[in-house]
């Protein structure tokens, strides 16, 4: 930056960009699981994501300790939006899903056409850390997604 | 608290706008309200100005009211800005009924007013995106299909447990089109038929285009006053304020089927504080930002049991000649949804009512009408909810 040398020719490479910071732990490799990172309520054992200092269920302050979310849930509901918003391709799914042992969250789907009958209420489904879009500049922003749990466990 | 009255109305038209300013919008919502009550601009002691989107959408994102109300021929008295999502301007109606009530003041002002079209759409969808969680919006929503699928609406739970078709919900659309066709101030005026709304383009099932409401310019405008006051400027038919009910989203376990929704909380709170019942509304004016929602409305307001809002659709209860109207005015979705504007509109819709000066659209005797006004998405559910009743 401060020797410029003018014009680069090269375009700036693609980079990766966190939808948001303290949103979910990212896998480093083999043996190091991706999960969200939600708290749990020390006094009453309420489970929030993303993560609260305040627990909205008893209400007591400071008793939320930051845990890894499990990474399986069940789908509450989910329908294909045929719009989207800027960065997001149409047709997606959008989803409610029921975090085991834990909250009812919002979140895109992965790893299925974006049909009406591409999944059913209470399906299992797991959680991926993957690009949900492109930026302004071409950055993919990397978030959560859950994709149903492949026939016979392990994807 | 004192009785309070609705002693003037006015509206700007809803409808796409793109060689007016905010600023013109207001101005002749204010001034036909301040006609209406038979006032001028010193006559005003107080004014509550609701806006959404203007800090977006125009850059004006402080003291937008100070600068309308300037332009419109106001100074010195006290302006407060109110932002709400699209309950803002329910939410300012609030304020300056609470200025009289309490005794503060005499005379109040509440303002709704909204610009949404420029010759720059994305700008304006990104800006109603704002109107969420902001770090929710990042995630990917789509308001439509977020609104389908959201523990608050959860629309084919809903449809598969009271056998309710695509079909109940266009008929929501029709009749509003119907009645919107007959309202000068409503953006889409054309009427519409059931065929037209199911088969128009699918946004996120079981929504189709036609089933949800369309951003839009406009502006509407309420005065309250004692009713003392107003027998000096105005001798219409006094529309006294019963209640103006105000609740935030709230916290609920995922498993938690009991607690009721926030429009019956809100809804209840509003009865109660009237000594009225659902049975005693005689007009209302909902939050219909999809089709679907005038449904659930019906239920969460008791103007039905749970589940039967389709008998009320389907036998035409609803209609403009039905035994319990619901928005004569078109709703949003054929007057437009205009989001900082929408509740005043709602408000001034009941007031002609009530008075009878509804022309075409007029319903029969009115002599209680109650609007229902909900803005914004906060973890899951509306982030805001009101319910004002209105007596003759």
């Amino acid at each position: 930056m401060a020797n410029g040398t003018g014009n680069s020719p090269t375009p700036p490479a693609t980079k990766e960009v966190m939808v948001l910071e303290g949103l979910f732990h990212r896998s480093s490799g083999p043996g190091d699981k991706a999960y969200l990172i939600g708290s749990t309520c020390s006094a009453c054992g309420y489970v929030a994501f993303p993560k609260r200092v305040v627990c909205p269920a008893c209400v007591r302050e400071n008793t939320m300790k930051e845990t890894p979310l499990s990474t399986r849930a069940k789908v509450f509901s989910f329908t294909v939006a045929r719009v989207a918003p800027p960065g997001f391709t149409a047709p997606y799914l959008q989803s409610w899903v029921d975090v085991e042992k834990g909250p009812r969250i919002f979140s895109l789907i992965a790893g299925v056409e974006p049909t009406d009958d591409a999944l059913v209420e209470g399906q299992d489904v797991e959680l991926v850390i993957e690009k949900i879009r492109t930026d302004e500049v071409g950055n993919d922003i990397i978030g959560y997604k859950f994709r149903p749990v492949s026939k016979g466990g392990k994807s | 608290m004192r009785d309070v009255v609705v002693v003037g109305v006015g509206m700007h038209p809803f409808g796409k706008f793109l060689d007016k300013s905010l600023k013109e919008l207001a101005r002749t919502a204010i001034w036909n309200a301040l006609k209406d009550a038979g006032m001028g601009p010193k006559d005003i002691q107080v004014a509550y100005i609701g806006n959404s989107l203007a800090g977006l959408i125009t850059g004006q994102e402080g003291v937008r009211g100070q600068t309308v109300m300037r332009d419109s021929g106001f100074s010195g008295i006290p302006v407060i800005n109110v932002e709400n999502a699209c309950a803002s301007a329910t939410t300012a109606f609030r304020g300056a009924w609470l200025e009289v009530a309490s005794g503060n003041a005499d005379v109040a002002l509440a303002v709704g007013m909204e610009k949404m079209f420029l010759n720059d759409t994305s700008k304006s969808l990104q800006a109603l995106i704002a109107d969420s969680e902001v770090e929710l919006a990042k995630m990917g929503i789509q308001f439509t299909a977020y609104y389908a699928i959201s523990p608050e609406y959860n629309l084919k739970k809903y449809m598969k447990d009271y056998n309710v078709t695509q079909e109940h919900f266009a008929k929501v659309t029709v009749k509003n089109s119907q009645n919107g066709s007959l309202n000068p101030y409503a953006q889409h005026r054309k009427p519409l038929t059931v065929q037209d709304v199911v088969n128009s383009r699918m946004i996120a099932y079981p929504l189709t285009l036609y089933m949800c409401s369309s951003m839009g310019d406009g502006a509407a405008a309420a005065i309250v006053c004692t009713p003392e006051v107003a027998r000096r400027f105005s001798s219409k038919p006094q529309v006294h304020v019963a209640a103006c009910a105000l609740r935030s989203g709230m916290f609920r376990r995922p498993d938690d089927t009991e607690t009721p929704s926030s429009v019956s909380l809100v809804s209840r709170q509003a009865y109660e504080k009237a000594g009225i019942g659902p049975e005693d509304v005689d007009v209302a004016e909902v939050h219909d930002a999809m089709a679907p929602a005038e449904l659930l409305i019906y239920e969460e307001l008791g103007f039905c049991k749970k589940g039967e809002a389709k008998r009320l659709i389907d036998e035409g209860v609803t209609s403009l000649h039905g035994a319990k109207p619901v928005n004569p005015s078109g709703g949003l979705a054929a007057k437009g949804h205009p989001v900082g504007a929408t509740g005043l509109a709602q408000i001034s819709e009941i007031v002609w009512q009530l008075r009878g000066e509804a022309g075409p659209r007029q319903v029969a005797n009115p002599k209680v009408g109650l609007t229902e006004n909900v803005g914004g998405v906060v973890d899951g559910e509306s982030a805001a909810f009101t319910t004002t009743i209105l007596k003759r």
